[in-house]
C-alpha cells in the first residue's frame, strides 16, 4: 500500500518534471521561462523525494533534508539569474504590463 | 543493459559537442562544446567499467571484504576519471581567460573576426 | 555552406565509429585481474575501505601527483594571462550598484557555513565511504565562489591562498619522500599505523593525504576564481 502511494507521488513528480522542460521550450522570453523552469522543477523534485521517502521509511529523515536543500537553493539561484538577466537589460516579451522593479526602484521605500 | 544506455548516451554527447565545436561562430558556444566533449568522455569511460548487477566498490555494511572481489564495480575507471574532471575544468578555466582576453583586444566575441593574422 | 559539409562529414565518420563501439559493447560478468587484485588488495595491505582512494592515493599515487602538478601550471597561467594592474584604494561608493539583492545575501550567509562544513565532511571521510581530497577542494572553491558573487566587497588573501597550497604541495610529496624511507615506497600509505578497518584515524596516511590534497585544490580553484573578477578602473 504504502509503494503505491509512494509510486503515484514519484508518478506526479516526473509529470511536473516533465511540464518545466515543455515550459522551457514554449514561453516566449527569459523571465518567463525561468519562471516555468525553477516552479515545476522545484515541485517536481519535492514530489519526488517524498514518494521516495514514502516507499522506503529508513530513508526518511536524509530524504527530508534533501528536500530542505533544494527549496533553499533553487528559488535563490533563479532569482539570482532573473535580476541578472534584469540588471543587463534583457528585453521582455510583447505582451508584458507592467514592470514591478523599475516601480520600485523609482520610488525606494516609498508607497507599496 | 545498463551500461549500453549510459555507453550510448556519452557516446551521443560527444558527438554533439564536436558538432556545437565546428559550427558556432561565439568563442563562448565553441567552449561549452569543449565542455561537452570532455563530459561525454567520462561518461563513456565510467560506463565501460561496469560489471553485470555489481555495486560500488566501498566497503561497509552492506559489503563484506570476502565478497567484495565479487560483488564490485570496477574501481580504476571511476579513479581515473574522478582525476580528468578537475584537470577538465582547469583547461576550462584557461580558456575562458584566452576568451577574456581575445574580447579586449577586439571587443567582439565572434571567431569570424580573428581568423587571418596580422603578421 | 561547405563548413558546414565538412563538419557533418567529420561528425558523421566519427559517429559510425562510435556506432560499431557501441554495437560491440557487452558487460563483462565478472572483474578483469588487475580490477581483481585491487579490490582484494586495498582493504587487505592499505586498510581503506574505499577502494577508488586506496587506488588514488597509493597504488596510482604517482598520477595524483602529475595532476596536482598540473593544477599548479593552470592556476600560474591563468595568474598570467589575466594579470591586471592591482587595483589601488578601494572605491566603495561604486559598489552600490552591483551589490547583490538582499534574498540572495541571506540565502548565501544561511548556506555557505554549511557548504564548509560539507567540504570538510568529505575530505575527511574520504577513505571511509565516498568522497576524497578532490571532491571536497571543488566543494570548498564552490563556497568561495558564492562568497565572491555575493559579497562584491570581499577580497580573499592571495598570498595567504597561495602560500597555503604551495606549503600543502610540498608536504604532500614529503609524505611521499617519508613513505620511501619508512615503508615500501613512494607515497606508501603504511608510515602511520593501519589501525582498525573503518575507524576514523585508520588507512595510515590516507586521511593525512586526503587533507592536504584538499587543501591544496580548494585554494588553487579559489585563486583561478579570484583572477576572473573585474578588476575596479
Amino acid at each position: 500500500m504504502t509503494e503505491l502511494i509512494g509510486s503515484i507521488l514519484v508518478l506526479l513528480g516526473a509529470i511536473f518534471h516533465f511540464s518545466a522542460g515543455l515550459g522551457m521550450l514554449r514561453m516566449p522570453d527569459v523571465y518567463t521561462r525561468m519562471q516555468a523552469g525553477t516552479k515545476a522543477s522545484t515541485l517536481g523534485n519535492t514530489l519526488v523525494l517524498l514518494g521516495l521517502a514514502i516507499y522506503q521509511p529508513g530513508w526518511g529523515l536524509k530524504l527530508l533534508i534533501i528536500v530542505y536543500f533544494v527549496l533553499m537553493t533553487n528559488p535563490i539561484s533563479s532569482h539570482a539569474l532573473a535580476r541578472a538577466a534584469y540588471g543587463i537589460r534583457i528585453p521582455m516579451a510583447g505582451g508584458t504590463g507592467i514592470d514591478a522593479l523599475r516601480h520600485a526602484r523609482r520610488n525606494p521605500g516609498g508607497r507599496k | 543493459m545498463i551500461s549500453h544506455v549510459v555507453l550510448t548516451t556519452g557516446l551521443l554527447l560527444i558527438l554533439i559537442g564536436l558538432w556545437g565545436l565546428l559550427t558556432h561562430r561565439d568563442i563562448l558556444r565553441i567552449i561549452i562544446g569543449f565542455s561537452l566533449m570532455g563530459t561525454g568522455t567520462h561518461i563513456a569511460t565510467v560506463a565501460i567499467g561496469y560489471v553485470s548487477n555489481g555495486t560500488a566498490p566501498i566497503i561497509d555494511r552492506t559489503l563484506d571484504v570476502s565478497q567484495a572481489a565479487s560483488r564490485v564495480v570496477d574501481p580504476i575507471p571511476s579513479a581515473l576519471v574522478v582525476t580528468a574532471i578537475v584537470i577538465g575544468m582547469a583547461v576550462t578555466a584557461v580558456m575562458l581567460a584566452f576568451a577574456i582576453r581575445l574580447y579586449d583586444s577586439k571587443k567582439t566575441l565572434s571567431i569570424d573576426a580573428f581568423m587571418d593574422s596580422k603578421w | 555552406m561547405i563548413q558546414r559539409l565538412f563538419a557533418a562529414a567529420a561528425v558523421g565518420s566519427l559517429g559510425l565509429v562510435f556506432a560499431s563501439l557501441a554495437v560491440g559493447y557487452s558487460e563483462q560478468y565478472s572483474l578483469r585481474p588487475l580490477a581483481e587484485s585491487y579490490v582484494r588488495l586495498v582493504p587487505l595491505e592499505l586498510g581503506a575501505p574505499n577502494v577508488i582512494t586506496g587506488i588514488l592515493l597509493t597504488y596510482r599515487g604517482f598520477d595524483t601527483l602529475g595532476e596536482v602538478a598540473v593544477l599548479f601550471m593552470v592556476a600560474a597561467g591563468v595568474g598570467l594571462v589575466l594579470s591586471r594592474q592591482p587595483a589601488r584604494g578601494r572605491a566603495s561608493t561604486k559598489m552600490r550598484s552591483d551589490e547583490a539583492s538582499e534574498i540572495v545575501r541571506t540565502g548565501a550567509e544561511i548556506l555557505v557555513p554549511l557548504i564548509c562544513i560539507f567540504a570538510a565532511y568529505i575530505i575527511m571521510n574520504g577513505h571511509l565511504s565516498a568522497g576524497g581530497g578532490f571532491q571536497g577542494g571543488a566543494v570548498i572553491a564552490s563556497g568561495v565562489l558564492l562568497t565572491l558573487l555575493v559579497f562584491p566587497q570581499y577580497q580573499p588573501n592571495l598570498e595567504f591562498l597561495s602560500i597555503a597550497e604551495s606549503i600543502a604541495g610540498a608536504l604532500f610529496v614529503l609524505v611521499g619522500v617519508a613513505g620511501l624511507i619508512t615503508a615500501g615506497g613512494f607515497l606508501d600509505n603504511r608510515i602511520f599505523p593501519l589501525g582498525q578497518f573503518g575507524a576514523f584515524f585508520s588507512a595510515g596516511a590516507i586521511p593525512l593525504l586526503s587533507a592536504l590534497l584538499g587543501i591544496k585544490v580548494g585554494c588553487e580553484l579559489s585563486v583561478i576564481l579570484e583572477r576572473f573578477r573585474p578588476q575596479k578602473r
